[in-house]
């Protein structure tokens, strides 16, 4: 291949790893801070972020930055799926890790039933799960918290039925599309997220604890 | 009266965040809008034309059908360097097939850039070969192969025994013709219409002096 051809390859692969990264990376920081072991890494951010004192705080603020990139990566598959359908492509620059066969695949870029785009689909679901975790850090003894950490587990456990179908796919077309993984990610880690803080709930006095001033 | 009512001490909070993430929703779907310009994608008029799978005989080997490789994305309105498509849907025993292959491959040689007297753009034709679920219909490669022979088609047949391209696009019967722009999108269905492939062409692709 000439040089210039194979620069012209390489540069965009580069800048389509680099936009991944930029959603992939802040969420598997919000995972690392939902798990156990994210207690040293807020301990550290404590004196600088106060939320992360806690460890309700601290899975909260996790939690926040996971659905937030999980809504941002699920819009811009839905900007992709509607710039292929323009003619364009995003990006196929790689025989594997190519999401342009997937999400410009108009059998397998909408949902069996209805119809709708998965991307769409990804946008409300965190923005609703967005929605509940902003009210859950503001108003953490507030009557709906029970309720939403409920439904947050529910919404991103019913999320896993869907990751696997869509990995079917992937499987099915021999393709990668590193912006679905990423969304897939941000759903199970928003799962562990949910679950730990459905857990922390049962024991009030964790829940309430206020961060440690010293 | 005052007895019913309840204070939410939530309402702020649940306020405040609703309006957060419906803002965020506003934002983005707005991005969404005023920077993609989706055009969906079907066999209508104005729609992209979906894909067209499958091995094509070229007239000496059959090898991969790169449909997306005739299109042009940048191509504008009215531009007369961008090289239209004409598909065909047919059925190598459909008598009504036989028939019109004779026109197809007139048509073919005279809306070409080989032709002098042809002052519009080139089109590109294509055959999508079915087999149709109706007895005596049965066909193969080689009865493809021995039909674009027999009418001296120079042009690519698809292999669509299987039924997808024909499914893919809902093709009701054969032949069934489509002319597409040098984008890729449907300008003229022969469904319904009352106007034969060449007039078509004559009408809807940009010539010289026109």
């Amino acid at each position: 291949m000439p040089y210039s051809a194979s620069l012209r390859r390489t540069v965009p692969n580069l800048l389509d790893n680099l936009l991944v990264a930029a959603y992939l990376l802040p969420t598997l920081f919000g995972l690392i801070l939902v798990l156990p072991f994210g207690k040293s890494i807020g301990d550290k951010l404590a004196g600088r972020f106060e939320i992360m004192g806690t460890e309700r705080g601290r899975i909260t603020a996790g939690l926040q930055i996971i659905t937030f990139f999980g809504f941002a990566v699920s819009a811009q598959t839905f900007w992709i799926s509607s710039k292929i359908s323009e003619g364009g492509d995003f990006c196929s620059s790689s025989a594997v890790f190519n999401c342009d066969d997937l999400i410009g695949n108009n059998d397998l870029n909408v949902d069996p039933v209805f119809g709708l785009s998965w991307g769409m689909i990804g946008m409300v679901i965190f923005a609703l799960l967005l929605f509940m975790v902003l009210v859950l850090k503001n108003e953490p003894n507030g009557e709906y918290t029970e309720r939403f950490l409920n439904f947050g587990s529910m919404i991103t456990a019913a999320g896993i039925l869907v990751i696997m179908l869509l990995i079917s796919y992937e499987i099915q077309e021999g393709k990668i599309c590193l912006y679905c993984t990423t969304a897939h990610i941000a759903n199970v880690s928003a799962l562990a997220g949910f679950l730990r803080l459905r857990k922390l709930h049962e024991d009030k006095s964790l829940w309430k604890a206020k961060p440690n001033k010293d | 009266m005052k007895g019913n009512l309840r204070r939410d001490d939530n309402a702020g909070v649940v306020g405040n965040a609703a309006l957060s993430v419906a803002s965020l929703f506003f934002i983005a779907i707005m991005i969404i809008a005023f920077t993609a310009n989706p055009v969906a994608i079907g066999t209508d008029v104005g729609e992209r034309a979906p894909d067209v799978e499958g091995k094509a005989y070229n007239g000496t080997s059959w090898v991969e059908f790169d449909f997306e490789s005739y299109f042009d994305t940048e191509w504008e309105e009215g531009n007369k360097s961008g090289q239209w498509v004409a598909i065909i849907f047919m059925d190598t025993d459909c008598p009504y097939c036989q028939q019109s292959a004779s026109s197809q491959s007139q048509w073919a040689s005279t809306y070409s850039s080989n032709n002098p007297n042809w002052n519009g753009p080139h089109v590109n034709f294509i055959a999508s070969a079915t087999e149709l679920d109706i007895q005596g219909h049965e066909s193969d490669r080689a009865e493809i192969q021995e039909f674009r022979s027999d009418y001296n088609h120079n042009f690519p047949y698809v292999d669509d025994i299987d039924q997808d391209n024909m499914k893919e696009w809902g093709i009701p019967g054969t032949p069934n013709y489509f002319l597409i722009q040098p984008d890729g999108i449907i300008a003229w269905v022969s469904d319904n219409s009352n106007e034969d492939l060449e007039d078509a062409i004559l009408r809807l692709t940009p010539q010289d002096g026109a």
